[in-house]
């Protein structure tokens, strides 16, 4: 038998590549499990988000804390994924910044607290009146009476960006195995069970909303239940559309790639797929999240819809979990914990330095997963 | 021809009733869109499913001229690849929640029949078509008010339609479905109005859409189906281009070639893929047999293009199209010899492939057929699908020919209002009568049907996203397994026809290369919207749903 590689990587999305490229371009032997269908990563957008989200604070007022506690970690987030932009030859990344948009006098109030509170975590953020907003955003609609800029926010084109990852994959030599993990197991060879067994020095879970089940035989509870969420694409226009383009209340994100394709989505609920079949898109989310596009950016209403699908986010609690299982495991995890694809990067860059005994790029104290075994 | 609009500033003229397709094919323009890469694109399906006909019209963007009335006045535009973001006029949509007993989708020879005998059970029937004349494909009726039928089948064809409003089918003419949902609830708009529909019962009859063969130069303006160039003939009394040259497997090609000819076109070649009848007596006679009168038909057809001095080049296929100042020069392949021929318009037509979008976002379960690249849906005696209350009838569930698509549609017309059962011996006699002649008809055209595997390196392959033969193969030899990682690694059918003509043709691909039956799952997953739908509609469409707890907290 081969001698077991340094990391096996489960989960083949952004977050699991990041870490298998990290690792392997540091010298590392790195293996990839991936299950090969739905997987999160695939049915991306590629928003860049790093102001608090409206639609996030909305669904979850108790979680904020911890929402307004990882602003840091999307600002490295960003930083990791300008550094893979370069690293993977250009995914288009641009960064322009994000426009949070108000009808209301009560949400341009709401906006201004929310800027105080990021300004004082290090965001770039600014709050522009109708006017300097129609002049940046010209494409917006009459009722939309100011917003916040954060200027730290961009996007990127995540269908160029996943194909140059498996290529770079390839080129550094990570082996992808085409399994499902059902069952993981500590010691100081970890192991993975699937169709057939994987063993490794070490063992990173990057599975997003599979994670909970294989993580209970290691003594974790982690609530890793998918969100399904719908999203839809228009025919190209003209490339108008520089900003990431959010609501302070309703939900709602907006953005054009450099194809000219507009990408409409922001959390509008799709069906969960039985078993392992791809989630289902609902009428009402259809309807609802391409009228409520067009109002805010009547500009786009020229162009139809081409295409809608569905991916799962997992918000988990609205923050990362990053590093080992316990102290002396060789299981570690990489969940970024909602809005995974903008911090993908940063979360499998970390873990995986966390792993092979490397400087993490940021500090993990406060993503520690020791919060999920206490529950246990 | 006194009424005119703008196309690019030049005045056009219109009859009344012609397609604006139809009228700037008359008025000599081909080029009706570019691409990003500058190529030029023109009429290709003629029945709005191929998306590359589109035209700015009157400041509104991507419309498509083969289902757009020409109108005095309007103002059309060359579509460019990327319009400015700019809001079009407004036009608002009135909004309708409908719920008949029994919904028939699809006005053709079936749609129809079904619908006239789900009427006569009692049941209160509607019938959608997104044509602006209903008919379909077979019976192709005029749009011209003041034209008479050209012959016995669009005599027919119009008798039959008067029978469905006689019968008192409401028929909705123009009316796209854009959206299919659990219920079944059906989301559908015209020009100005959408509606939801939850019928009772539905009945599927949406037809089929014809296969080309994807060579070199088969993007280029002028190059149509077979049926494009019929459409433009049967219903606007529009020839294609002067000299025309016609490609196939199979009747239909003869039999336009014929109404071509009539009609004053130049037919400077018609190539049929399979070898003469003569060297199949054994079918052919089979086919006689089973049904004499349609058989002869097809023999006055032929000694008809005799008498016109056309031929039929058997076992001819065409290989290349390439543009020159003078025309279309066609490269074929004819036996073993290379021929060349200079023409105005090429049209092609190497079989259909059933429009089942609806069936499958149904979740009716399906059957892949490997034989034509296409999925069909498991039924029932009645016609009954795996959906509850879904039937489904004539060609979207493979080809089956007209008149087996009526004998269906009597079926699952009588089993929708309730009334299936006892009655339906003799229909059921006359149907595998029906299946056994379309059997024998395609022993005698027997041809293999065109692949990927022959398909050239640089050919492109998914038209609206440019994406060639050679992308493909990258992709999968790089260990693209299923079809949707190849669609997300190259884009193909990511365009505006969703996928209509790459991606069958790339799903058998796929099943031969990999010696697996790619079942459901080898075609992209079924998503709406079914074609693509303007803004408008959906902003409308929110207005029928009821709100069930606030607008949009996810769940």
């Amino acid at each position: 038998m081969t001698a077991p590689p340094d990391l096996l990587v489960i989960g083949g999305g952004i977050t699991g590549q990041a870490a298998a490229l990290a690792a392997a371009d540091r010298g590392a032997k790195v293996e990839i499990v991936d299950f090969g269908r739905n997987a999160g990563s695939a049915a991306n957008a590629g928003s860049l988000h790093v102001q608090m989200q409206s639609r996030f604070l909305r669904l979850n007022p108790h979680l904020a804390d911890n929402l307004e506690s990882s602003l840091p970690l999307y600002l490295s987030a960003v930083t990791a994924w300008e550094a893979l932009d370069v690293r993977l030859g250009g995914v288009e990344l641009t960064r322009e910044g994000g426009l949070m948009l108000a009808e209301t006098p009560a949400q341009m109030a709401f906006l201004e607290q929310k800027a105080e509170r990021e300004t004082a975590k290090g965001l770039d953020v600014e709050i522009l009146g109708q006017n300097a907003l129609r002049r940046i955003a010209p494409y917006l609609g009459a009722e939309i009476i100011g917003g916040e800029l954060c200027r730290n926010e961009g996007k990127l084109n995540p269908l160029l960006a996943n194909n140059r990852m498996s290529d770079a994959l390839t080129a550094a030599g990570v082996v992808i195995h085409r399994d499902r993990i059902d069952e993981i197991v500590d010691g100081p060879v970890p192991e993975a069970h699937g169709a057939r067994a994987y063993r490794a020095k070490r063992l990173l879970v990057a599975a997003a909303w599979g994670a909970g089940s294989m993580l209970r035989t290691v003594g974790l509870t982690i609530p890793t239940e998918p969100e399904p969420l719908h999203m839809n694409i228009t025919e190209a226009g003209a490339y108008e559309i520089h900003h990431l383009v959010q609501h302070a209340e309703r939900s709602i994100t907006l953005k054009q790639f450099r194809s000219g394709q507009v990408v409409i989505g922001g959390g509008w609920p799709a069906t969960r797929g039985a078993g392992d079949s791809v989630p289902g898109v609902r009428l009402r989310s259809l309807a609802g999240n391409v009228a409520l596009a067009g109002r805010i950016a009547p500009g786009i209403t020229g162009l139809r819809v081409l295409r809608t699908w569905a991916g799962y986010n997992t918000p988990v609690d609205g923050k990362a979990t990053i590093g080992p299982v316990h102290p002396t495991s060789g299981v570690f995890l990489a969940l970024p914990g909602d809005a995974g694809y903008t911090l993908g990067p940063i979360v499998g860059q970390t873990a995986a330095a966390l792993a092979l005994g490397w400087e993490p790029p940021l500090d993990p104290e406060p993503y520690a997963p020791t919060r999920w075994a206490a529950a246990a | 021809m006194s009424e005119t609009f703008l196309f690019e500033g030049a005045p056009v003229p219109i009859r009344d009733g012609q397609s604006l397709a139809a009228a700037l094919t008359e008025a000599g323009e081909r080029v009706f869109r570019t691409t990003e890469s500058g190529a030029g694109r023109g009429v290709f399906c003629g029945m709005g499913v191929c998306q590359d006909c589109l035209v700015t019209v009157d400041g509104r963007p991507n419309q498509r001229a083969c289902m757009t009335l020409a109108r005095p006045g309007m103002t059309v535009a060359r579509q460019e690849p990327r319009p400015a973001l700019k809001a079009p006029p407004e036009t608002p949509k009135s909004a309708e929640r409908l719920s008949p007993s029994v919904l028939v989708i699809g006005g053709g020879a079936g749609g129809l029949t079904a619908a006239i005998e789900a009427r006569k059970g009692g049941a209160d029937v509607l019938l959608l078509d997104e044509r602006k004349v209903p008919g379909g494909q077979y019976y192709k009726q005029a749009a011209l008010p003041d034209m008479e039928p050209l012959d016995a089948q669009q005599e027919d064809g119009r008798a039959l339609v008067r029978a469905a409003q006689e019968a008192g089918v409401v028929i909705l003419s123009g009316v796209a479905v854009w959206g299919a949902f659990e219920g079944p609830e059906i989301m559908a708009a015209s020009e100005n109005r959408v509606y939801a529909i939850t019928p009772r019962a539905l009945i599927v009859a949406t037809g089929a859409y014809e296969r080309p063969a994807m060579i070199r130069g088969w993007d280029l303006p002028g190059v149509m189906t077979v049926g494009a160039a019929q459409t433009l003939w049967r219903s606007y009394h529009t020839l294609p281009g002067k000299r025309v040259a016609l490609f196939g497997n199979g009747p239909l090609t003869a039999q336009v070639a014929l109404e071509l000819s009539r009609g004053g076109a130049e037919i400077v070649y018609l190539g049929e893929r399979a070898p003469s009848p003569l060297r199949r007596m054994g079918a052919a006679l089979r086919m006689m047999r089973h049904d004499w009168p349609l058989a002869q038909k097809g023999l006055g057809m032929i000694a008809a293009l005799m008498r016109r001095g056309i031929a039929v080049r058997h076992d001819a296929r065409p290989v290349a199209i390439e543009a020159l100042p003078d025309g279309l020069q066609i490269a074929i392949q004819r036996g073993g010899r290379r021929e060349t021929v200079v023409a105005d318009a090429v049209c092609m037509n190497f079989g259909f492939q059933p429009q089942n979008e609806i069936l499958r976002l149904l979740g009716v379960r399906m059957r892949y057929d490997p034989n034509f690249d296409q999925l069909r849906p498991d039924r029932s005696d009645h016609m009954g699908t795996s959906a509850s209350g879904v039937y489904a009838i004539g060609d979207c569930c493979g080809l089956g020919g007209a008149p087996a698509a009526c004998d269906e549609g009597i079926i699952a017309g009588r089993a929708a209002a309730g009334l299936s059962g006892s009655g339906d011996g003799p229909v059921r006699q006359q149907l595998a009568a029906h299946r056994r002649f379309q059997d024998a008809l395609w022993s005698v055209y027997a041809a293999p049907p065109p692949r990927l595997e022959d398909v050239e390196a640089d050919v492109l392959v998914c038209r609206c996203e440019a994406v060639t033969k050679a992308a493909l193969d990258a992709s999968l030899d790089a260990g693209s397994t299923d079809i949707g990682a190849v669609k997300r690694a190259t884009r193909v059918g990511m365009g505006r026809c969703q996928g209509r003509y790459c991606a069958p043709a790339l799903a058998g691909y796929m099943a031969r290369r990999t010696g697996a039956d790619p079942q459901d799952l080898s075609f992209f997953a079924p998503r709406v919207p079914i074609k693509p739908v303007d803004i408008g509609t959906l902003v409308a469409a929110e207005t029928l749903i009821p709100d069930e707890s606030g607008d949009d907290s996810a769940a």
